[in-house]
């Protein structure tokens, strides 16, 4: 049993390198500290206001400003109050040496809203990386609008990485934490997290900037709902090193939509209530529990929410449902212990690494496996309905309820 | 193994049931599902077990599984409270309301809309529609 335990990290391996996440890592252009200090010396660091400081749940901000003339700016926006955990599992072949490093990257220092806001002249070359596919890389899209220079923020999440190899794997661990990367190494590695993190190319660049032949700029910055709340900080940068200062504005939420802390993203609550409800109800009928239709079903209609989160609050949730179930059996007798438990033991094991597996794979990997057990299960459930089955089962069902009645008037009669 | 149940004697074929119930743990933890849907036919099909000993017995497996994954999905950070709380009460009241409908609609016209509408989701997973 240990090996099939094995094989299945390397099966997801395999799943990582065929739909995984192109990442190529940029080199990054390192200013020397004397170029970036002249550069400081030789413009004036950028003004910038902006016309609002509270929003409510998403909208729209009027930044305006002056920077030396004939420089691009770049917004770089982000949320100061709350950050939200990224990760990725790097399986891909190294292009010098051809070896998969296996390693793990995770932090919970990501800021849980982030956006660079580019000048508007741009727009084409982000179109052109959006037609890439899911295959976009953001440290190379970021070098290519020259955006490179304003990013900072992430740069600086404390990011660990873990070396995962086949026996962690088996006990369900992340692996061995490997010692912390250099400055540089951690800004290449948390780009790759920001893209983990944030998916889509619109939600972290977007063209808005005009900027006047004078170095005057203003931008109408939108920001989406169903963010984080709390304090937001805007900066202008036009060069490494040439930055204004900080300009802070509030985004607020009311009850019921409600910040969820671990998966950063604001919800109204009525939503998933309503949901889950109705999938409840539906699960009964079916005589299943709803947790495999309520996690496709969070996905499609709230793709802010990270998959991980998903998994990780549906199973709790069914867990009391099954637990009444065996309640209702236990008291007219109607389960076998000794079967229940064998089987039990084995699932043991594999509930214990399932959880681990959802983390290291990607949104889109998720989305694709659970696509094919979906229809697995949809298999299962026509054959069911099936005449053949059905006259089977009719029988089967009959016996069901006899036994259940004897063993209700057995509980019953003590 | 030998399991006895009301009575009758069942052998049971632990090795697939074993395999299996770990396969089925796997992937039901890492999805966030429980896993009857893919138990009831392990036990009844591949371990030709009836009926009425799979349904509570059944339950009492994944119930094993879907514990150890809480636990889990709780120590590596999947696990939002707020958001729990939004659900919970709501899967409780449906778990009440559920039976009483049951007794008014056929459970097979409900496994063809649970068809139907898992080829839906699964093509929405799947990015083709």
């Amino acid at each position: 049993m240990k090996k099939r335990v094995g094989i299945l990290p390397w099966l997801f391996s395999a799943m990582v390198v065929l739909f995984g996440v192109h990442a190529g890592i940029a080199a990054e252009p390192v200013a020397t500290a004397a170029a970036g200090q002249a550069a400081a010396g030789a413009m004036t660091a950028p003004t910038i206001t902006i016309d609002k400081t509270e929003l409510n749940n998403g909208g729209a901000i009027k930044v305006s400003g002056q920077a030396p003339a004939g420089k691009p700016v770049f917004l770089e926006v982000w949320a100061a109050d709350h950050s939200v955990r990224a990760n990725r599992f790097d399986s891909e072949k190294d292009k010098k040496t051809g070896i998969r490093p296996y390693i793990f990257y995770i932090t919970s220092e990501m800021p849980a809203y982030y956006k660079t806001f580019v000048p508007k002249d741009l727009q084409p070359k982000i179109d052109a990386a959006k037609k890439e596919g899911k295959k976009w890389s953001y440290s190379a899209l970021l070098k290519d609008l020259g955006a490179d220079l304003a990013y900072s923020v992430p740069a600086k999440a404390k990011i660990d990485r873990y070396q995962s190899t086949l026996v962690a794997s088996v006990v369900g661990s992340r692996g061995d934490l490997l010692p912390a990367m250099d400055e540089k190494e951690n800004k290449s590695r948390s780009m790759q997290l920001v893209k983990a993190r944030f998916q889509s190319i619109d939600k972290v660049v977007a063209a808005a900037v005009e900027v006047k032949p004078d170095g005057s700029y203003t931008a109408d910055i939108k920001i989406r709902d169903g963010l984080a709340p709390g304090k937001y900080k805007i900066v202008a940068v036009v060069d490494k090193n040439v930055k204004s200062e900080a300009v802070t504005f509030e985004n607020k939420i009311a009850f019921p939509t409600v910040y969820l802390e671990n998966a950063g993203t604001s919800m109204n609550l009525i939503y998933p209530f309503v949901l889950t409800l109705v999938v409840a109800i539906f699960g009964v009928l079916m005589g299943a529990g709803g947790g495999f239709i309520m996690n496709p079903l969070l996905l499609a209609l709230f793709p802010a929410l990270p998959h991980t989160i998903v998994a990780g609050t549906v199973t709790p949730t069914v867990l009391f449902s099954q637990g009444s179930g065996i309640y209702n059996y236990s008291k007219i007798k109607f389960i076998s212990w000794k079967l229940g438990t064998g089987i039990g033991c084995a699932m043991l094991l594999g509930a214990f690494i399932g959880p681990k597996l959802t983390e290291m794979i990607t949104l889109d990997q998720f989305k694709f496996a659970f696509g094919w057990i979906l229809i697995i299960l949809a298999a299962l459930m026509l054959w069911q309905t099936m005449p053949g089955y059905l006259a089977k089962n009719k029988k089967e069902q009959s016996i069901l309820k006899e036994f259940k009645k004897r063993a209700e008037e057995t509980a019953k009669g003590k | 193994m030998k399991v006895d149940f009301w009575g009758q004697e069942f052998e049971v074929n632990m090795v697939v049931g074993c395999i299996g119930g770990f396969l089925i743990a796997v992937m039901s933890s890492m999805f966030g599902f429980g896993g009857g849907p893919f138990m009831v036919p392990l036990m009844t099909v591949a371990l030709r077990l009836p009926m009425y000993l799979v349904v509570g017995s059944s339950l009492l497996a994944i119930f094993f599984s879907t514990s150890v994954s809480t636990v889990r999905h709780y120590q590596f950070g999947n696990f939002d409270l707020i958001f729990f709380l939004a659900m919970f009460p709501a899967a409780l009241l449906g778990g009440y309301i559920g039976p009483q409908i049951a007794k008014r609609v056929s459970p097979l016209v409900v496994k063809r809309v649970a068809c139907a509408g898992l080829l839906l989701l699964a093509l929405n997973l799947l990015g083709l529609y």
